[in-house]
């Protein structure tokens, strides 16, 4: 019974550390896959001068999830009528929880909304071209990060466990 | 050339779209059905910021089919125009008079605006070099406000101060009448110009034009012909992602979105037409692309804005065209008794009315 004890808490406590690193590891995906959205966003905007609802059901198309769920949300919004920057932000609010990105990683990706949709497409263009650049960046500082967090996170929920265990005995 | 200009077939009866069909069905219905007046109106305010869009859905005793325009002025009373009278409209969307009207704020246009372009300004940018923007479904928007002139080119027009929603119309069978004046001795249908001042219903006229000559007409013996049209404001055929909203007819290809000189060129070339058309010729470039077409055999259908043939002939550009004998046919549309009224149909070539 007691080594069955023993067994759970330190399967239990490993688990809860290998899922701790799995999040840590999916934030610089994320952030290449927002990468690759905000790109797909630029062409359409600066090539296709396609509509913003049209843009975001386009990007939703070829992006995977969670991003797919976030710009079907603003593709909905805004077929709604809801203006290209509040329609950001709020779907930011709502999809946030579907991400295992950071609070300082959403204020960058917020500033998107702030002048989307407003300005000719050269100004358009400036604009994502500058949150790209900042993107980029934080995900190479992610990518360093997440490598050692994770391996952390994977080893101390094992430790974790066996310490509570000898603690327990 | 940009990429964004979309080269759109409009299909025959036998491929079935539902959407099309639907649209079809409603512009028709709209002309003819007045219980249908809040629906048209529910869905003309959708374009609109909440205070005037609340307006709009209110508006009782106004049928939407009798509606020309909508105008918001800033600082200005709201305005609906009918073919005969202009109606200011309070908070209640009661009719009344001016000085109790809701007033237009610069909110409710920039909140317009934002709205009839997807919030994708960048979208509409060539339109709105030109004073416009166009809605799905064919209506046109016209705007003023302080344009941003670049070495003597307008960039963009800011701080918007008017908008006039001018209501698409399809009425057919208007074309019918004149039809049969327009095909020469040879059975050939002959270049025309169709002119009159602003809201006379060209446009209408030309859109019912194209139809009749597309699909054919058996009772005066005209056969179907492939018509290219060359859509550069999107108004004749509301095309909206590909899919228009007015029946064109069967053998109509539409290029969206294209400036007419570089569009002639391109329809005459990719859908070979026997009939060209076009909505308000104006520019040079214009002129010189209909020289350009003439020489490669193809009809040519158009309108512009000119209330007389004097007037027509006091432009520059038209009348480069007369002089060089371009059109053999010259309708001339007033609103005497109401939009649409045809004044006459001149033969160019003899200068009879026919």
């Amino acid at each position: 019974m007691l080594l069955i004890g023993c067994v759970a808490l330190i399967a239990g406590c490993g688990s809860l550390g290998l899922w701790l690193a799995h999040r840590i590891k999916l934030r610089p995906v994320e952030l290449r896959g927002c990468l690759m959205a905000l790109a797909l966003l630029d062409t359409e905007i600066v090539w296709g001068a396609t509509p913003l609802p049209e843009a975001f059901g386009i990007v939703k198309e070829r992006t995977d999830r969670p991003w797919q769920g976030y710009f079907a949300e603003l593709q909905e919004r805004l077929q709604r009528g809801e203006s290209a920057s509040i329609a950001w932000k709020e779907t930011i609010l709502t999809q946030k929880n579907n991400f295992c990105l950071k609070e300082e990683d959403w204020q960058v990706i917020g500033d998107v909304g702030k002048g989307l949709g407003r300005s000719d497409s050269r100004e358009q263009h400036k604009q994502l071209e500058l949150v790209q650049r900042q993107i980029a960046l934080m995900k190479d500082q992610a990518g360093l990060w997440s490598d050692k967090q994770a391996k952390m996170w994977s080893y101390l929920g094992f430790l974790c466990g066996i310490a509570g265990v000898l603690i327990l005995i | 050339m940009s990429l964004h200009y979309t080269l759109s077939v409009i299909k025959g009866p036998k491929v079935t779209i539902p959407i099309p069909k639907r649209k079809f069905s409603e512009a028709e219905e709209s002309t003819s059905s007045p219980d249908k007046s809040p629906v048209l109106w529910t869905d003309m305010a959708r374009w609109f910021g909440e205070d005037i869009r609340s307006i709009i859905d209110n508006i009782k005793g106004v049928p939407f089919q009798d509606v020309e325009e909508i105008r918001l002025r800033v600082g200005q009373p709201l305005m609906v125009r009918t073919s005969d009278q202009d109606l200011f409209l309070n908070r209640d969307g009661e009719v009344t008079s001016p000085e109790k009207a809701y007033f237009a704020i610069p909110e409710d246009l920039a909140c317009a605006l934002e709205r009839m372009t997807h919030s994708s300004l960048y979208a509409a940018e060539e339109d709105l070099k030109q004073g416009f923007i166009t809605l799905p479904g064919g209506n046109r928007v016209g705007v003023t406000g302080e344009a941003v002139v670049v070495q003597g080119k307008i960039q963009t027009l800011k701080h918007v101060s008017g908008l006039n929603v001018r209501i698409a119309r399809e009425i057919k069978g208007q074309g019918l009448k004149i039809l049969p004046l327009l095909i020469g001795t040879d059975g050939r249908f002959c270049h025309t110009l169709l002119i009159s001042p602003p809201r006379a219903g060209k446009t209408t006229l030309l859109r019912d034009l194209i139809r009749l000559l597309s699909n054919g007409v058996p009772k005066i013996g005209l056969n179907g012909q492939t018509v290219g049209v060359v859509d550069e404001r999107g108004e004749l055929a509301g095309m909206w992602q590909g899919v228009p909203t007015y029946n064109l007819g069967y053998r109509t290809d539409v290029l969206d979105g294209c400036p007419k000189a570089s569009g002639m060129n391109m329809i005459v070339r990719s859908m070979a037409p026997q009939v060209v058309a076009m909505d308000e010729l104006g520019h040079t470039d214009d002129v010189t692309a209909i020289m350009d077409a003439l020489r490669t055999g193809v009809r040519i259908l158009s309108t512009a804005h000119a209330s007389s043939l004097e007037e027509a002939l006091n432009r520059p550009t038209l009348a480069r065209l007369m002089e060089q004998r371009v059109f053999e046919r010259l309708v001339v549309l007033s609103r005497k008794h109401g939009p649409g009224t045809i004044e006459g149909v001149y033969d160019l070539k003899t200068g009879r009315v026919l």
